[in-house]
């Protein structure tokens, strides 16, 4: 308990550090916030008269904390470019976004996980060779020259999968993919090693000895012992997707989270991009906060004290 | 005597190593009889615990394999044994107890759930009713509180009582032969004779064989009726306990007991044998033993010799001299 509850402190001081962090970072790219509120005929009184409504002339940690406060009232803003609510904007391309992500999580482990055990259970073997060398492509290969290769391949000179667009199933299968190639790779990886230690065990040969097939010893003990590293690593999974979604979203034309904070950073478009920055961030903290959840849930090592 | 329960015959295990095979268990033989306990010493590197997985079947594959002999349990050759009948001997008939506690229970499972599986592998019992089973192996080896350790993981456990767990795991199913692996080894001194003295109790009271491995001269003087020597992947010699400490005959043996640290002799520089044991990929031509024997003949340098048997005694020594007090 005393574990969670510090991962819970943790995760919240981090949240914290990282909206200061964020809310910095918007003011610090410079350019006037009013140029897109004005047209280039505006008056220096005019634009001065702007900046006083807007807060921007009040002290900076002064502009954080009325942010702040608006934001945990519900209030969002408006986007500057077409004065979209972003409460709104947030919902429609969270949605997005999130199958995406999730599209991609399931992947690295429904595909990482097998794939590392298989390579474990044929440890030296032609096999075990193979899908390492796979997973080296994997990880080598930058995403975004992925995805246009994949474009290229499926949709160009086979057609079967369309090239970008949202929201069908078909046309999620190639940005999922991917999203998840680098993490696959490394589960992969993570997941043989962790079997391979825990195979060395002297609690191996104690099951073994016991009569216990194979089958069990592996399947089951050698398993549920590496799903242990393969479980705190999750969170920097999480982070990983989130991070790369910006490049695949854009890349595959996915209207996600990724897209508009990307466009809105073209646009200069402050008020969004600042709360899509702050979104990012809170997922990528709470994942790791749940991975840190399902790491304790998985180690009766740390259950008890 | 009984018939054996169990008879090694001419055993040979052999290790792979970056493509050269080198012997670990060269030809050994030996018999265990029902309600009895057989000592096997000697030296870190001789062979005993390979030569311990080899009956159990549990030699590390693909590095090593059995390259000869048989081991006969019954009716049957374990050695030719398909895996699938070995592993309903495992754990049944035949059980093994390992040296170190700490690393010999699965971390991520609580010590019911671990003896649970083990019974409903070999009986068709009910879950309700393994753990009855399970929670009468834990009273019997006397771990305090046995119904909060069933629910309990191993790392809630210490040392000697993880022992007695596993202990508890090798008995629960009455096996004919259990294997006990240098049992007391990585225990608190005060720890051992409670581990030790368990695990007599039980072997006695069900008349069980045992095979009890350890470089622990003292416990083999107390404890095993007959006690075999190994060297350098060979048994050198093999005699009744009383015979063996009264009147040993290899020369290895003798070092052996003279390296035990006496109180009554006076203080002093302790006794050791010269040299160590030879990494098995450079065992010399002749007796293994000979570049450290210090009643060595040209003969044991040039020829191997042969296991010898005499009264109950079984030797492989071309010169054996009486004892001289150290």
């Amino acid at each position: 308990m005393r574990y969670l509850a510090s991962r819970t402190v943790y995760m919240l001081v981090i949240l914290a550090i990282s909206s200061v962090a964020v809310f910095y970072a918007i003011r610090l790219s410079g350019g006037d916030a009013t140029a897109a509120r004005l047209p280039a005929s505006a008056t220096e009184a005019d634009r001065e008269t702007l900046r006083e409504v807007l807060g921007l002339n009040d002290p900076i940690y002064q502009q954080y904390f009325t942010y702040m406060g608006r934001l945990l009232s519900g209030d969002l803003g408006n986007s500057l470019t077409n004065n979209a609510l972003i409460s709104k904007m947030v919902i429609e391309h969270g949605r997005n976004s999130i199958i995406l992500g999730a599209a991609a999580f399931l992947l690295v482990f429904l595909v990482g996980v097998p794939l590392g055990m298989l390579a474990s259970v044929r440890r030296n073997t032609f096999m075990d060779q193979g899908i390492m060398s796979l997973s080296v492509a994997g990880m080598a290969v930058p995403n975004f020259w992925l995805a246009l290769l994949s474009i290229w391949l499926f949709a160009s000179v086979l057609g079967w999968l369309p090239s970008a667009g949202c929201c069908e199933p078909r046309q999620l299968i190639l940005p999922a993919i991917v999203l998840a190639a680098e993490g696959t790779a490394l589960t992969v990886r993570m997941t043989r090693s962790a079997m391979l230690e825990n195979l060395d065990s002297d609690w191996v040969r104690t099951l073994r000895a016991g009569g216990l097939s194979e089958a069990r010893v592996i399947g089951k003990h050698v398993f549920r012992n590496a799903l242990i590293p393969i479980i705190s690593l999750a969170g920097l999974r999480i982070g990983q997707i989130v991070g790369y979604a910006l490049i695949v979203e854009v890349i595959f034309g996915w209207p996600g989270l990724g897209q508009v904070l990307v466009n809105a950073v073209l646009r200069r478009d402050y008020p969004v991009a600042q709360f899509f920055s702050l979104v990012l961030v809170v997922m990528v903290v709470l994942g790791n906060w749940l991975a840190d959840l399902g790491y304790l849930a998985a180690n009766p090592r740390l259950r008890r004290t | 005597m009984a018939a054996p329960v169990l008879s090694v015959r001419d055993l040979t295990t052999v290790i792979r190593t970056e493509g050269i095979e080198f012997d670990v268990v060269r030809g050994v033989s030996f018999d265990m009889y029902p309600n009895e306990i057989l000592g096997l010493v000697g030296e870190s590197g001789c062979g005993k615990t390979m030569t311990a997985l080899s009956v159990m079947g549990l030699i590390p594959t693909p590095a090593a394999r059995i390259a000869g002999g048989a081991v006969l349990f019954g009716e049957r050759n374990l050695v030719s044994l398909p895996e699938r009948e070995m592993r309903e001997v495992r754990g049944d008939d035949i059980s093994m107890i390992f040296q170190d506690p700490l690393t010999s229970l699965d971390p991520m499972f609580s010590i019911g759930h671990l003896l649970n599986e083990v019974i409903r592998r070999h009986r068709p019992v009910s879950r309700s009713e393994a753990d009855a089973m399970a929670l009468q192996a834990l009273v019997e080896v006397e771990l305090p509180d046995p119904e909060t350790r069933m629910n309990q993981y191993p790392h809630q456990l210490s040392g000697g009582m993880r022992q007695r767990v596993m202990i508890a795991m090798a008995l629960m199913l009455d096996p004919d032969i259990l294997i006990a692996d240098e049992p007391t080894t990585a225990l608190d001194v005060t720890v051992q004779a409670q581990i030790l003295d368990r695990l007599l109790g039980q072997q006695r009271r069900r008349g069980m064989s045992m095979l009890l491995i350890t470089h622990d001269l003292g416990v083999v003087a107390a404890v095993a009726d007959r006690v075999a020597v190994m060297y350098s992947g060979e048994i050198v010699e093999q005699a009744p306990v009383e015979q063996l400490f009264s009147d040993p005959q290899h020369p290895y043996t003798q070092g052996l007991l003279r390296a035990v640290p006496q109180t009554r002799h006076q203080r002093g520089a302790l006794h050791t044998i010269p040299g160590r044991v030879p990494p098995p990929q450079f065992v010399p031509p002749g007796c293994p033993f000979s570049p450290r024997c210090s009643q060595a003949l040209v003969r044991c340098w040039e020829e191997h010799p042969e296991l010898v048997s005499e009264n109950g005694r079984h030797l492989r020594c071309f010169n054996p001299q009486p004892l001289t007090p150290a």
